[in-house]
């Protein structure tokens, strides 16, 4: 454990030095990012501009849940996004097979060899978004609150972690999931609205299939007890951990096969 | 014969990333159709009409305006492709124009488009979302001429960010960018009526609007009459302006590559 903290350290000091490097390149990727999240709050914001409410739910609560998937998906971003790259940065090339030969675990190895910049873009954004969301909440903040909203981004942003590692794993048996990753990834816009808007069967699919319900509707559902969700929330962090020991397990059974095929 | 195995399983391979990608997008489009299905339904659930438009004209609007913008666009990442590479070079040493081999290349590629995305996407939201078709013949063809001529606008703007891989490294956040710009101020997302006056007044003076929301107005009706014809008339100054900056900027940019190529 420490030499891994160790090795990321290393890993981290060293995409740092680059980003400072190409320093225009860095805030570029910031700004694009944060643009992106703005055009879609936006939009939400013309429509509400001329409406009430939306299925009961008022502009502040639907940014609130926007908030959270933001936040929780900038750890992903951030720290995870090399995933994305598993197909055509390591296995077409063959690099992967490269760090199959070193001592080091080769989940972390992908992952560590890169920091993604646009992520703190998206970080920066979904701070701002909460912190206007929450203050027009009626809601009591307290130090539970607080660690129980803390608890619940991460979670949020290691759901986002165990998906797409899920289905970069396929990347072992096609060459590159890419695709399939990025088709997905694009169901989590499905999590920026409540999800009690969505006939019953989309919801039970994001809720049991692909949980994205779990990255902002659930989360931000414990916060406004309007939804009858209140209690079914608290499993966002179980949630969260069995995602990931399955995507890690599937990960583990990919690799094997792919190192026994010996390309 | 192994050997020959194995390339042809590559070649396999190769093709069914190509054909993953292409169900990908139709998946993700069918999503997107939801998504905005169950939104505006929610958003009318208490009202029949906002600013005078009611449910079917905004889905008709939306939907229309979604297909649109998966057009707008496409030489820009080839170009910045090219320029990262070095292959420019060797291109601007081909005996044709390299600005017109871009073109022609997006041609095809969004004929394909239009075959492989559209069509099914058009079937699956006429089947299941009661959409309004145009009123006249006439609205039908001052659609199809006002589509093109966005497109083309849509085409030269991204030719102009291609451009850009020259200066910047960052050709993914470069993109992004546009796209949010495109998003934002080309009403893809909802009819500029809509924006606060300020936001409207702003949109006015940017080539965005032309790319989507002329056209997708026109078609859905909330352009009409002589006013459709002003709105082809803006369309044509924006097409003759971008595609001067085009020529203007891509001269100052070969020179560029001639002084890197010594």
């Amino acid at each position: 454990m420490r030499r891994y903290t160790r090795l990321y350290w290393e890993f981290a000091k060293s995409h740092m030095k680059v980003m400072m490097e190409y320093r225009i390149d860095f805030l570029i990727g910031v700004a694009s990012v944060m643009l992106e999240q703005f055009a879609s709050i936006f939009f939400v914001k013309v429509v509400f501009d001329h409406i009430e409410q939306i299925n009961g739910w008022s502009f502040y609560e639907i940014l609130f849940i926007y908030g959270i998937a933001a936040t929780g998906r900038s750890i992903h971003q951030i720290f995870f996004d090399n995933l994305w790259t598993l197909g055509w940065q390591y296995i077409r090339p063959g690099k992967l097979d490269r760090l199959l030969i070193r001592p080091v675990n080769p989940l972390f190895h992908v992952v560590a060899d890169r920091l993604h910049q646009d992520g703190f873009g998206q970080l920066i954004i979904g701070l701002i978004i909460l912190g206007t969301a929450i203050p027009q909440l009626d809601l009591v903040w307290g130090a539970a609150e607080i660690a129980m909203l803390i608890i619940m981004i991460i979670s949020s942003g290691l759901i986002f972690v165990a998906i797409n590692l899920f289905f970069a794993t396929f990347s072992f048996w096609m060459i590159d999931s890419l695709p399939i990753v990025w088709a997905v990834f694009n169901l989590s816009d499905f999590a920026r609205y409540p999800l009690t808007i969505y006939h019953k069967g989309i919801r039970m699919f994001l809720t049991w299939i692909i949980p994205y319900g779990f990255t902002a509707f659930f989360p931000a559902a414990y916060f406004i007890d309007k939804s009858g969700y209140k209690e079914f929330a608290l499993w966002t962090p179980v949630a969260a951990i069995v995602c990931c020991v399955l995507a890690y397990a599937f990960w583990n059974r990919g690799l094997k096969a792919f190192a026994s095929t010996g390309s | 014969m192994r050997k020959y195995w194995q390339i042809a399983k590559g070649r396999m391979q190769e093709n069914t990333a190509y054909s993953a990608w292409y169900w990908a997008g139709t998946v993700s489009a069918v999503m997107r159709l939801l998504i905005i299905y169950f939104f505006w339904q929610a958003v009318y659930a208490n009202q029949t009409t906002i600013q005078n438009i009611n449910l079917e004209t905004m889905l008709t609007y939306i939907v229309i305006a979604m297909l649109l913008q998966g057009f707008v666009g496409g030489v820009g990442n080839e170009l910045a492709e090219n320029i990262k590479d070095g292959q420019v070079a060797i291109e601007l040493m081909r005996p044709y124009d390299m600005i017109f081999k871009l073109f022609a290349v997006d041609i095809g590629a969004k004929i394909m488009y239009l075959i492989q995305g559209t069509i099914p996407m058009v079937l699956i939201a006429y089947f299941f979302m009661d959409l309004s078709f145009p009123k006249s013949p006439e609205t039908v063809l001052l659609f199809v001429v006002s589509a093109l001529v966005g497109i083309w606008i849509g085409t030269f703007f991204d030719f102009l960010v291609g451009v850009l891989a020259f200066w910047t490294v960052n050709v993914w956040g470069v993109r992004v960018l546009k796209e949010s710009l495109i998003t934002f101020f080309s009403g893809a997302l909802v009819p500029i009526t809509l924006f606060p006056d300020w936001l409207r007044t702003i949109t006015e003076f940017l080539p965005f609007q032309a790319m989507i929301y002329l056209p997708v107005s026109i078609y859905s009706g909330l352009i009409s009459g002589t006013e459709a014809y002003m709105a082809l008339g803006v369309q044509l100054f924006w097409l003759v302006s971008l595609y001067v900056l085009v020529r203007v900027i891509w001269s100052q940019a070969i020179k560029q590559i001639t002084i890197f190529g010594g």
